[in-house]
């Protein structure tokens, strides 16, 4: 291993406390009162954090409602694939019996509708996405390019999946005429989406920019005309697109829709009263039995958590206490003995 | 002349391999060298003396090197991964998570193998280049060593390196031995006649025998036998004379150094083989998860995926849901490989290259005196150090120093060399008068002491007994005396009892000066006298006495016999009875303190009685057969009715440290074995000295049985009383042969594992290996044997681990070895710090490991169940760095060495506890994310539970609590703080702004890290 030398001094390894394993070393001292009282401490600490979470998680005013079977004779009609062009609506009524304090959040959840899978997952093109390249389509098999031989822009089996059903919230504030819930549909993606992952190719307008490629083959309209209405929310910057692109990790999910626009009768909320809600019926669920349901909730400081981050804080918080009482009755019986050890 | 074996040979271990120009050495059948005739000798293409050990030049380097790589299984392994991820249908990770470590253990291993071959290129060219001198065209011309050819004369000066194996040549052991040309080349003296010289030389082909050659001469119509004695190898020095001239026999690749330099011989630690069945394992427990994903994403495909083909149709080469399930079972092997540890080999390598770097290094191991360190020549048996639980030793040269010093004698009854105070009394070590000063004695050796100045006076005094003894150890040996300038002697002893004899015979004012074959001049105080050497009765086993017979200038005749007591006693004159007795409780009393005996005895001879004798000797020395036999019944006659001079005793000074060293090993419940060749009293002395044997054991059992049954009979009695475990065993010569070779193995096993130390003596070397064989095989124990000789060197090579002590006898048993350092104390240090500190890591680092590996992969297992089985990994892959500890040593708690011994740290159960663990963790670490993230929004009310997240959040607590499980002591703060800290840059550097810029395509977790701290932060 080692070349021999002429001068076997040099062979003298060296003095240093790598070399030598002397390398400064730290081990716990472990004493009874200091386990016993990390681990109470612990056991206070989850269990706070568990009951916190428990209560601010019950305080959260939720309601969902399935329209899959509701709206049956839509979900029959969109099962065949040539009549997509036949519109669909369903109205949902249903009466709300405690005012939702606060912001109000719209979902729309699927049951069994696979975002995660592998191949989907990498369908897209993010440098289509972000405006750099829009012919940049090398990702998004099976759905890069149309039949002739067109770019798709926005490219891949995620936006063409996209959940296109309109969903409105209407409030009957004297049993008679239903008024529109004001609804906000800015502010429901993620900031770095919005900003740094989705970007419209710069061109004087829009669809002039996607000249030269085509809209996905269940899109209904192109990207530039997603939203009628604000001319700003077109293109890949359309909020519902960015939502529907960050896919979910498990096949049931709920995506933020819309937020409650806090104005006129809805200053506080969502006050008690009937609703309904009027769906344009475009997003086929039951051709791969999946369910689709909208979701009302209001939110806490922690976001909307469910109990279970509660429950797990408090059962480990249980868990580490028992542990300490059981280990301190050890400590108190042995405690005698133990002295002794250490005297001799 | 003598040549010396040369520390080269330390370094022979990379295997060589040669261009295969040269007739393959199979079909050799023997080898013709015609002196000064290269045409002649060129016809038989012989390899040229060019050498060549390095393996690559560099056009070859970079497929060779890489074709070597891939015949390990790890690198196959990954190269198959890597095919698989190439199939697009298959691939379900980016292809560089596999090529990034592929690459990198490649270079790493490329760049290694280059520096290594870089330095062979350095040390042949160094060697090739060496100049010599050969005789061509009737002068002397220097010449480098790569053209020196078969056939050529060479010139070698003293203390130059042999070039090439020579033939017959004029010239001399501890590593020296004596080479001596064949009489009839004497009259080649000088240049002219030499280059004359066209003699032939027909041999055996080249072989690796070190101690053998057998060749002929065939010059002017007569044929030479030339044997061993007449060669020189490559390699050596030559020494104790100017010059020599030799004929090339054998060049380059063909001597005997470098026939013997590709030894590698490969052990397997314990360890390496439960790994090698827990790989097995895993990758059978890695098949059956691939398997049942598989089927699971068959049947997904069948029930869901149609379906829901609309938002994402199957693949173009799917047809089936049955294919897809075969497709996504080679893409879960990919993303599951991480359970089979291939890795796992590489980081073990380097973790046990690691700690052989801290052997290398161990100051503590560093001997001052011989400035040598410890050497771990095996990089791959370090944790076995630490479960160690036989340790078989060698005696002389191990345990003891093999100085020998005069220490004792007994002159005509009286005693010499006890050391007293000024009152009289025995004095103590450590205060200790002066010792004797010789200066009277110009010729004194200024190394040598000796207390007892009663000695010196006498011999001053002229007391003839005295002067008769000394004479005697000055006349009767095989010394060799060398005298660089006037008074400045040094011998030359073939074996160092000898060498100690004659220095204070010197000491005393008897030097020994000179030898011719005929004569012996000796320097007796202070005046030459020349004996005339009639007769040598040279020493052997058997007989264990050897004898002079000289004439002094007076011309009588005397013979001077020195030899073990045993034999000698017996043959003494009837009249020395009352001598007899009081010398022989002399001997008793050296044999007692540990002491080597031997008893001198003389006889004189008459003239007439002589010449017979010499008659008889000559033609029992004449004889055809059996001269062995008759030569000895010569040497008996005249070697007896001898008249008793005294005895010497010498001391074999134990090593320091050994009785320290020894009691501490049998602390730790290490089982020390001595097996030695000596005779049985100095062995328990010894035992005793060391603190082997104490006197609180109840009995020292010691086998002297002769026959099968008597061996038998003392087995079973002591089978049968000694599990008390307080008695030390000994076996005796007889025994030992019996109980080896009869069936008798398991009894004596059975009654030697019972006792507290054994001490196996008058064993031959290949008993010894017999003896750690027989416990290798039936206590499924792991046994280390350490030892310095020639003569150990197979038992080093049967023991799981062996041990060199690089010391005074040459360096064979270092070759042999696994470890080697120059004192026996040092072995406390590498068993008990060393082996039990790599034991410890290595176990550590595999549950660890296992655990690791089992936590992470099984998340992916479980999303499997959440994806259709689609081949979705649960988390990125995160970067994971792994070194990390500091534990106590066991020096002070010996105890703490038994966990290794009966492989508590490391077994089956172990593993399954880390795997479970894992499997655990993984659990938790899926499950519980799960639950939080499946109904959670974040506060703004946007989506939470999204992939990208999910799977950071996954990793990022994986990497947490992973870490910090491994969590140890010491330096393990610096080493999780700082995988956590490189974890984390990495992670934002990853998922950054910046780099999604740059490649939106490749870096999708934009947004991730930043949003993760901010949930971290609340």
């Amino acid at each position: 291993m080692k070349r021999t030398s002429e001068d076997g001094q040099s062979k003298l390894p060296d003095n240093t406390a790598l070399k030598q394993q002397q390398l400064p070393a730290y081990r716990l001292q472990l004493s009874a009162t200091g386990v016993l009282s990390c681990f109470f401490a612990t056991g206070v600490f989850c269990l706070g954090m568990g009951i916190i979470l428990i209560l601010s998680a019950k305080s959260i005013k939720e309601i969902e409602i399935k329209y899959t079977k509701i709206c049956g004779n839509c979900a029959k009609l969109r099962e065949d694939a040539t009549n997509f062009d036949k519109e669909c609506t369903c109205s949902i009524p249903f009466y709300l019996s405690e005012t939702m304090q606060g912001n109000v959040y719209m979902y729309y959840k699927l049951y069994g509708f696979y975002q995660n899978l592998y191949r989907y997952i990498l369908s897209r093109s993010n440098s289509q996405l972000v405006g750099t390249d829009l012919k940049d389509v090398g990702n998004c098999a099976p759905f890069s390019k149309s039949h002739d031989g067109t770019p798709i822009a926005p490219c891949g089996a995620i936006a063409n999946s996209i959940f296109n059903d309109t969903i409105i919230l209407s409030y009957k504030l004297n049993s008679s005429i239903p008024i529109k819930v004001p609804m906000l549909r800015s502010g429901i993606t993620w900031w770095t989406d919005k900003y740094v992952k989705f970007q419209n190719p710069s061109s004087i307008n829009l669809s002039s920019a996607f000249a030269g490629t085509t809209k996905p083959p269940c899109w209904a309209k192109p990207v530039y005309e997603l939203d009628g209405e604000d001319p700003g929310n077109n293109g890949f910057l359309n909020d519902d697109f960015i939502v529907w692109m960050r896919t979910a990790a498990f096949p049931t999910f709920k995506k933020l829709y819309r937020r409650l626009n806090r104005i006129q009768y809805f200053i506080e909320g969502l006050p008690a009263g009937n609703y309904s809600f009027n769906i344009t019926y475009n997003f086929p669920v039951t051709r791969f039995k999946g369910e689709k349901s909208v979701v009302l909730s209001t939110l806490t400081w922690s976001g909307g958590s469910s109990l279970f981050l509660g429950l797990v804080y408090t059962v480990t918080g249980a868990v580490t206490w028992l542990a300490s009482f059981s280990m301190m009755a050890v400590h108190l019986t042995l405690k005698d003995r133990k002295v002794l050890f250490i005297q001799q | 002349m003598t040549w010396e074996m040369p520390e080269k040979w330390a370094r022979a271990g990379a295997p060589p391999s040669w261009s295969s120009k040269k007739p393959s050495w199979g079909t050799e059948e023997e080898r013709r060298a015609r002196a000064n005739d290269r045409e002649y000798n060129e016809k038989f293409q012989y390899a040229s003396n060019c050498i060549k050990t390095s393996k690559y030049n560099i056009l070859t380097f970079l497929p060779v090197n890489l074709f070597e790589q891939f015949q390990e299984v790890a690198n196959t392994y990954f190269l198959f991964l890597l095919i698989l991820q190439l199939i697009p249908q298959v691939s379900s990770l980016s292809w560089f998570t596999t090529i990034v470590p592929l690459v990198l253990v490649l270079a790493i291993t490329a760049v290694k193998d280059a520096t290594d071959d870089y330095f062979r290129h350095k040390s042949d060219n160094q060697v090739n280049n060496r100049q010599s001198q050969v005789l061509i065209n009737g002068s002397l011309q220097q010449e480098q060593w790569m053209n020196v050819c078969v056939g050529d004369i060479i010139k070698l000066e003293n203390n130059q390196f042999v070039a090439v194996r020579e033939g017959h040549c004029p010239s001399r052991e501890t590593n020296m031995k004596v080479r001596q040309a064949i009489p009839v080349t004497s009259e080649l003296g000088d240049i002219s006649r030499l280059a004359k010289f066209d003699g032939e030389v027909v041999c055996e082909p080249p072989n690796n025998k070190l101690d053998r050659f057998s060749g002929t001469l065939y010059w002017k119509e007569s044929k030479f036998p030339l044997s061993n004695q007449n060669t020189l190898l490559r390699g050596c020095v030559l020494r104790n004379t100017e010059w020599c001239f030799g004929l090339v026999v054998f060049a380059g690749p063909d001597t005997k150094l470098m026939q013997n330099s590709g030894r590698t011989k490969f052990k397997r630690t314990s360890i390496d083989r439960l790994m090698n069945t827990l790989v097995l394992w895993i990758f059978g427990f890695l098949v059956c998860m691939g398997v049942i994903l598989a089927i699971g994403n068959a049947i997904w495909e069948h029930e869901v995926g149609t379906r829901f083909q609309a938002y994402l149709p199957w693949d173009e080469a799917v047809d089936s849901a049955f294919f897809s399930g075969f497709l996504s079972f080679w893409s879960y092997i990919i993303i599951l490989n991480t359970v089979v540890p291939i890795s796992l080999y590489v980081s073990v390598e380097v973790i046990r290259l690691g700690h052989s770097y801290f052997i290398n290094w161990d100051k503590k191991m560093f001997c001052v005196k011989r400035r040598t360190p410890a050497e771990a020549r095996t990089t791959t048996l370090n944790e076995e150090l630490g479960q160690v639980e036989y340790v078989f030793s060698d005696k002389t040269g191990t345990l003891t120093q093999n100085i020998m010093v005069f220490n004792k004698c007994s002159i005509s009854g009286r005693s010499y060399g006890d050391v007293f105070d000024v009152l009289g009394h025995k004095a103590e070590l450590g205060e200790r008068p002066e010792p004797v000063d010789f200066s009277f004695n110009p010729l004194a050796d200024k190394k040598f002491l000796f207390w007892d100045p009663t000695l010196l006076e006498a011999v001053k005094m002229g007391d003839p007994h005295t002067h008769e003894f000394f004479r005697l150890l000055s006349l009767c040996h095989t010394v060799m005396s060398e005298e660089k300038n006037e008074g400045e002697l040094y011998y030359k002893a073939q074996s160092p009892d000898e060498g100690a004899l004659v220095t204070a015979a010197r000491n005393f004012g008897f030097v020994f000066r000179s030898r011719t074959p005929k004569t012996i001049t000796v320097y007796e105080m202070g005046i030459a006298v020349t004996y005339q050497l009639l007769a040598i009765l040279d020493f052997n086993n058997i007989r264990k006495r050897m004898s002079v017979i000289v004439r002094n200038p007076e011309g009588r005749i005397r013979l001077y016999c020195k030899g073990a007591d045993t034999i000698l006693l017996d043959r003494l004159h009837p009249s020395t009875q009352e001598l007899l007795s009081t010398t022989t409780d002399h001997l008793n009393e050296y044999a007692g303190e540990g002491l080597r005996t031997l008893v001198l005895a003389y006889k004189d001879l008459d003239e007439e009685y002589y010449g017979e004798w010499a008659q008889r000797r000559l033609q029992a020395s004449l004889a055809q057969d059996s001269r062995e036999d008759r030569l000895a019944s010569v040497y008996e006659e005249v070697e007896s009715d001898m008249v008793l001079l005294g005895a010497t005793a010498i001391e074999d000074k134990l090593q320091q440290g050994v009785p320290e060293t020894i009691a501490l090993l049998t602390l730790a419940n290490i089982k020390i074995w001595v097996l030695t060749g000596d005779k049985q009293e100095t062995a328990v002395n010894i035992g005793y000295s060391c603190k082997m044997l104490t006197d609180d054991m109840t009995e020292v059992f010691v086998v002297t049985g002769h026959t099968v049954l008597e061996v038998r009979e003392e087995l079973r009695a002591h089978g049968c009383i000694s599990p008390s475990q307080e008695n030390g065993a000994l076996s005796g010569s007889v025994f030992q042969a019996h109980a080896l070779e009869a069936d008798m193995e398991l009894e004596f096993l059975e009654t030697a594992c019972a006792c507290k130390a054994v001490i196996c003596c008058r064993v031959t070397p290949l008993q010894k290996a017999q003896v750690v064989e027989l416990v290798k095989k039936h206590k499924k124990a792991v046994t280390l044997a350490i030892g310095d000789g020639a003569n150990d060197v197979s038992m080093i090579k049967t023991a799981h681990i062996g041990v060199g002590i690089s010391g005074q006898e040459g360096i064979q048993a270092v070759l042999a070895s696994d470890y080697s350092f120059s004192q026996f104390k040092f072995l406390q240090r590498l068993l008990l710090v060393h082996g039990r500190w790599s034991y410890l890591r290595m176990c550590k680092f595999l549950c660890y490991f296992f655990y690791k590996n089992f936590a992470f992969t099984m998340v992916h297992f479980w999303f499997g169940f959440f994806c259709g089985f689609s081949a979705q990994v649960g988390h990125p892959q995160p970067l994971l760095a792994c070194v990390r500890d500091g534990l106590c040593p066991c020096m002070e708690y010996p105890k703490l060495y038994e966990p290794g011994q009966l492989n508590l740290l490391f077994n089956k159960r172990e593993f399954f506890i880390c795997i479970a663990q894992g499997i655990y963790t993984s659990v938790l670490m899926f499950f519980i994310p799960y639950g939080v993230f499946a109904e959670a929004t974040r506060d703004d009310g946007t989506q939470l539970a999204d992939y990208q997240s999910f799977a950071v959040t996954v990793a990022t607590s994986l990497v947490i609590v992973v870490s910090v499980s491994g969590w140890t002591p010491a330096t393990g703060h610096f080493f999780i703080w700082g995988s956590l800290a490189v974890y984390f840059a990495i992670l934002f550097a990853m998922h950054s702004n910046g780099l999604f810029g740059m490649f939106p395509n490749q870096f999708r977790f934009v947004g991730e890290s930043l949003w993760l701290l901010r949930e971290l932060g609340r």
